[in-house]
């Protein structure tokens, strides 16, 4: 699937704009300030109906206006299959709609991930390098794509949560407490499960990817779950949902003294983590603390990868790239690098940004070039 | 204020009910006969006057007892369990239970100050004597009340009281009051035991 035709109306600084784009893609290039990373936020709003820059929709409405409508037509290969997808947002109601083929499906969440995309950006190193809830947020992401009854999972879990935080806080009696328990335990084991099998299968290819864009050090990814894993010794993606349950519950039940004096639920996946360690697993360092800036780009980057080939798996056609700016910040080795894995490997249409056509390198040379300029997209 | 606007925002208040709907329910009344505007007024101060709370299962009533618990051929033995008086109709229309009834008045939201004390928990318990063998949590399945029904299953298993939840099938998210005649029945069909 690739994006034939985008359009935009009342979002961020576009107030009514159409563009085509051909099946290899298009590298925009602008000036700062001009709209290109609002372009590729419109694009990733039709995949998970929320900004990747953490925007809220309020705030994607263009300045002075009450509404936005993003659209994009998505076509097979060969024109085969065509699908439009499109949501808008109303500020008077806070009303959020989205529609495929113009049908509006039960509920929100039944129409995400029908475009198929993954956008890398120059903030990404803040999911190696920053605090877990970025990489919390990673995997929620990734999870609630391509893993069935997982968004649902996570909305109900976050939703016990809350209410049994609200419990604690006010001093809660025993038989209500585990009431609470029951859900929290339910939905927590299956986000946990999920997330553990998850990056099992991804990690080899994780460290691939590390070594083939640093050219050197292994590097692994590890996830460092709340609820002690099951099943250590065989590895924690054997662990079925019954195991995650009972290791949920026990650690609940040694716990539950600390939570009840400091008010606040301190197991399950809501302070869940993801480890980069870097070296041979005897003196392997944390590279969140010890990695250099350079190495911390690298994981991130390849955790884009790895998103991008579970994508791929999952929907079973070539996800849209879309590169924000990236390039400037890689050291020009690993860059080049970068457009070779992506040149090498089987991605669909490529959307990449730069103010410098030139820091494109060899990618730019085969893309078809567009201006972005104040909220307006030109082929060149 | 105008006796107009007095009557639209009394109609304002009514849930799902904007200022603009008000004020054309409001013109509405005014433009057909009189009597008609009358024959309503005379129903809601009926039903004001004479709906009530059952006094042993906290169901909406012109008697108290209601009619369900002071029908004889109910069956004694079993108590469903609902969240709001509105429920009750839409289960008993289903056709697929025959029991008597229990209304919450509402399911357990710590965030919201909602706790056992509450909701008519402790009417439920004093309910159970000898006859009671099963106690059907039939409320909705949003998150609250799934805690709702494990609550009870905590509290009333010990007694030996076998509590059952209806089978999944219901809309999610979605209220019981909504759903159709079958899928209640089937849901009922199909319950187990928490
Ligand atoms: N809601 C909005 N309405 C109008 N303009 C906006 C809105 N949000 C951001 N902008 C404008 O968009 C521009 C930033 O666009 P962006 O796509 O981030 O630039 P770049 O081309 O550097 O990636 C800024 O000029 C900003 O004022
Ligand atoms: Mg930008
Ligand atoms: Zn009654």
């Amino acid at each position: 699937m690739f994006l034939q035709r985008l359009s935009l109306q009342n979002f961020r600084n576009f107030r009514d704009e159409k563009v085509e784009f051909p099946e290899q893609g298009a590298a925009l290039v602008g000036d700062n300030g001009q709209g290109k990373t609002n372009l590729l936020e419109a694009v990733y709003y039709l995949e998970i109906f929320r900004s990747f820059r953490g925007a809220r929709d309020e705030q994607l409405i263009r300045f002075g206006d009450g509404h936005f409508r993003v659209a994009g037509v998505l076509e097979g290969a060969g024109g085969a299959e065509r699908v439009e997808v499109a949501a808008g947002y109303s500020r008077d109601g806070r009303c959020k709609k989205v529609t495929l083929d113009g049908h509006e499906p039960a509920r929100v969440a039944e129409g995400i991930g029908r475009v198929g995309a993954i956008v890398f950006t120059a903030s990404d190193v803040e999911i190696v390098a920053g605090g877990p809830g970025a990489r919390r947020r990673f995997l929620d992401i990734i999870l609630s794509l391509v893993e069935p009854g997982y968004l649902s999972a996570l909305q109900r879990y976050r939703q016990i949560l809350a209410q049994r935080n609200g419990l604690l806080r006010n001093g809660a009696s025993l038989p209500e407490l585990a009431a609470w328990n029951t859900g929290l335990v339910e939905t927590g084991s299956e986000i946990c499960r999920a997330r553990a099998r998850w990056v099992a299968e991804r990690q080899a290819s994780f460290a691939r990817y590390c070594q083939r864009i640093s050219g050197g050090q292994p590097t692994d990814l590890k996830y460092s779950p709340s609820v002690p894993a099951p099943s250590e010794s065989q590895g924690h993606s054997a662990a079925g949902g019954d195991e995650w349950r009972q290791a949920f519950r026990e650690e609940i039940g040694r716990q539950s003294e600390r939570e009840r004096r400091r008010g606040v639920t301190l197991v399950g996946p809501h302070r869940d983590d993801l480890n980069f360690r870097l070296g041979d697993d005897s003196d392997a360092v944390g590279l969140r603390s010890f990695g250099s800036a350079g190495q911390q780009r690298t994981a991130a980057v390849a955790l884009r990868m790895v998103e991008a080939e579970s994508l791929r798996a999952a929907r079973g056609w070539r996800p849209i790239i879309m590169l924000d700016d990236v390039f400037a910040e890689l050291d020009p080795p690993r860059a080049e690098r970068v457009v070779g894995l992506l040149g090498a490997e089987e991605w669909g249409q490529v959307l990449v940004t730069s103010p410098k056509p030139s820091e494109f390198g060899a990618m730019g040379d085969s893309l078809p070039k567009y201006r972005v300029v104040n909220g307006r997209v030109r082929r060149l | 204020m105008s006796v107009i606007d007095d009557l639209a925002s009394e109609f304002a208040r009514l849930p799902g009910i904007g200022r603009k709907t008000a004020y054309r329910l409001t013109h509405h009344l005014l433009k057909v006969a009189p009597e008609e505007a009358c024959r309503l007024a005379r129903a809601i101060d009926a039903m004001a006057e004479r709906v009530r709370r059952c006094s042993i299962c906290h169901n909406l009533s012109e008697s108290d007892p209601c009619e369900y618990c002071s029908n004889p051929a109910r069956d004694r033995t079993t108590i469903c369990v609902v969240e709001e008086a509105s429920d009750i109709r839409a289960i008993d229309s289903s056709g697929g239970f025959r029991g008597l009834y229990h209304v919450l008045g509402g399911c357990l939201s710590p965030l919201d100050g909602i706790g056992p004390d509450e909701l008519n928990v402790e009417s439920l318990q004093s309910r159970l004597d000898e006859n009671v063998r099963e106690v059907i949590v039939a409320t909705n399945p949003s998150v609250e009340g799934e805690a709702t029904a494990a609550y009870l299953h905590k509290i009333l298993d010990p007694r030996g009281i076998r509590v059952t939840r209806l089978a999944r099938g219901l809309p999610v998210g979605g209220d019981l009051e909504y759903a159709d005649g079958v899928t209640i029945a089937q849901a009922l069909a199909g319950r187990r035991v928490i």
